[in-house]
């Protein structure tokens, strides 16, 4: 099975029913196109007929009125405000996270070595050796979507979910590392995921809290360092 | 003031959604079949977007404890007020000490309740909707359970020029297209980024197959099941984005999701269409072994159903404002 990760020669607008567009960036994931995106997603939210935006990963969403809006015409637009938007934005704030990497949290580690030909010591040492940054908002409040995995590390997401812890833990998932949140009251302890889950962060922040504000505690830009704390068989 | 005196689980307060919160990755929440409950606010004059109750699940006693009007809306739910039965989408002034039974559905299934002034919990990121995803808004972030006890938003009593209250046309009804069988639901469908990816075979029964509602079917989603799988030419890894209620989402497995209220905000399977937005209230009352129909839809189609829906509303707003006379409590 091919499981190479689309890439676009050129920058294209699909239409997600008659509610929504997506902008699909050209080329790989890089830090330079992320920004391009964040700084359309805050333009467009200023458009009269665009009621929410939410980047991806190389992608940006942008949710119309569907009264208001031609959506046709709004992606024209889209398109050409893509081409016009520059890159550049200061470093955000870095935060750093002790891991354990393996062990009872991290049971995909020794398959992801496996996939991967290497050791469990060398996938959890290339995977703290990044900075990661957060590119995109997540599926659900947290920490969101993060930029930075070594490309040595990418393991196709599994084709069948399994259950795996839901709090604390750092995943690898495609092209995609993430972290989740401490457990949190009201929820689930375990998610059905297609990611492998290869470490767990000791004293994770809370990434969103009402009791802040604004809420979350990073935003789009900020940067994650994993720092080791022990490796587990 | 109402009363919760007994309830299935489930059941929540919810408005139109927490729109504009996509950049903490939120999805909307907010009512499943979102007309439905637009309507049971309109026959009651209350603005759209008042918070309501959605029923997912029966049967329901509620106690009103002051005077007020109500209206039932969406699912057929075999309603009573003091053992007398009220008509689906009906508005009805209801006098403290009466006690309004939720039976079961025999249409649809979601019922929707409103209560003139709306219901009063507190705003949460722009909206009085449940997230029960994440645990918060509407009721402390949970379902409604037996002792709760909900405020209106306005103390307004609400007097009906005719006390047996007044019903509207359903939108099944007054929004009606196409040819559906008994069981069937007919939703229209713009084809997505990813469809030319489908083989041949794979579109063809996307739009002729009729795909079945599985039990696992929720405010989050609803998996489909269908006699052959729908399968991509290249099995390409996608990059995570963001996606709508809506959006028909194709795993491994070729059998799809559709993605509704309380969904991820973001996934990374490929999208063969997004059903149109004047649609999605077809969703929310379909259930578990009935069947969904995809019929190809463009813009222009979109749009007219979107006005139709508008039309249809504005057309409930205005009977509704000769109805009811309001004064204070």
């Amino acid at each position: 099975m091919n499981t190479g990760v689309v890439e676009l020669a050129a920058p294209r607008v699909s239409l997600c029913g008659d509610a929504a567009l997506l902008l699909d960036a050209e080329g790989s994931l890089s830090l330079p196109t992320q920004q391009r995106i964040w700084t359309l997603s805050e333009e467009v939210l200023q458009w009269p007929e665009v009621v929410d935006t939410q980047p991806g990963m190389n992608s940006l969403l942008v949710v119309l009125d569907p009264i208001k809006s031609d959506p046709e015409g709004v992606a024209t637009r889209l398109l050409d405000a893509w081409l016009r938007t520059d890159s550049g934005r200061p470093a955000g704030r870095l935060l750093e996270v002790g891991v354990v990497y393996g062990g009872e949290w991290g049971m995909d580690l020794p398959e992801v070595a496996r996939i991967l030909g290497m050791t469990i010591e060398s996938v959890a040492q290339l995977h703290a050796s990044t900075e990661y940054t957060v590119f995109a908002p997540g599926v659900g409040p947290g920490y969101g979507y993060l930029f930075g995995l070594d490309p040595k590390l990418f393991t196709p997401r599994r084709q069948v979910p399994v259950m795996r812890p839901a709090d604390s833990s750092i995943a690898i998932g495609g092209a995609q590392s993430n972290l989740r949140g401490p457990r949190m009251p009201k929820k689930p302890d375990m998610v059905a995921t297609g990611w492998y889950s290869v470490g767990r962060a000791t004293d994770v922040p809370v990434p969103f809290d009402f009791s802040r504000q604004p809420p979350n505690l990073l935003s789009l830009g900020d940067r994650i360092r994993f720092r080791i704390e022990r490796i587990d068989a | 003031m109402i009363e919760v005196i007994e309830t299935a689980p489930l059941n929540s307060v919810q408005d139109l959604g927490r729109v504009g919160m996509r950049k903490f990755g939120m999805s909307p929440a907010g009512g499943m079949d979102r007309l439905a409950l637009a309507i049971a606010n309109a026959v009651l004059g209350n603005p759209r977007g008042a918070a309501a109750i959605e029923f997912q699940m029966f049967p329901v006693r509620l106690r009103i404890l002051a005077d007020t009007g109500i209206a039932v809306t969406g699912a057929d739910c075999n309603a009573r007020l003091d053992g007398r039965v009220l008509p689906p989408w009906w508005a009805i002034p209801a006098r403290a000490g009466q006690v309004l039974e939720l039976e079961g559905v025999t249409k649809g299934v979601r019922g929707y309740m409103g209560v003139a002034g709306g219901i009063d919990v507190p705003i949460i990121l722009g909206s009085r909707s449940t997230s029960l995803r994440d645990g918060f808004g509407g009721l402390d972030g949970r379902a409604l359970a037996a002792g709760d006890v909900l405020r209106s938003a306005e103390l307004v009593a609400i007097a009906s020029r005719d006390a047996q209250g007044f019903g509207v046309q359903p939108p099944s009804v007054a929004l009606a297209f196409g040819t559906a069988g008994p069981r069937e639901t007919l939703l229209r469908v713009i084809p997505a980024a990813e469809y030319p990816q489908f083989d041949d075979a794979s579109q063809t029964s996307f739009w002729n197959a009729g795909w079945t509602i599985t039990p696992r079917s929720n405010r989050q989603g609803y998996q489909l099941a269908g006699a052959a799988p729908l399968l991509r030419t290249e099995a390409l890894e996608m990059r995570s984005h963001a996606i709508v209620p809506g959006t028909i989402q194709v795993p491994p497995s070729g059998q799809p999701i559709i993605q509704l209220a309380d969904a991820n905000s973001a996934g990374g399977y490929p999208k063969i269409g997004v059903v149109i937005d004047a649609d999605l209230w077809r969703i929310a009352q379909a259930a578990p072994g009935q069947i969904l129909r995809f019929v190809e839809c463009d813009v222009k189609t979109a749009r007219a159903a979107a006005r139709d829906v508008a039309t249809y509303l504005s057309e409930v707003e205005r009977l509704s404002s000769y109805v009811w006379s309001r004064r204070a409590a």
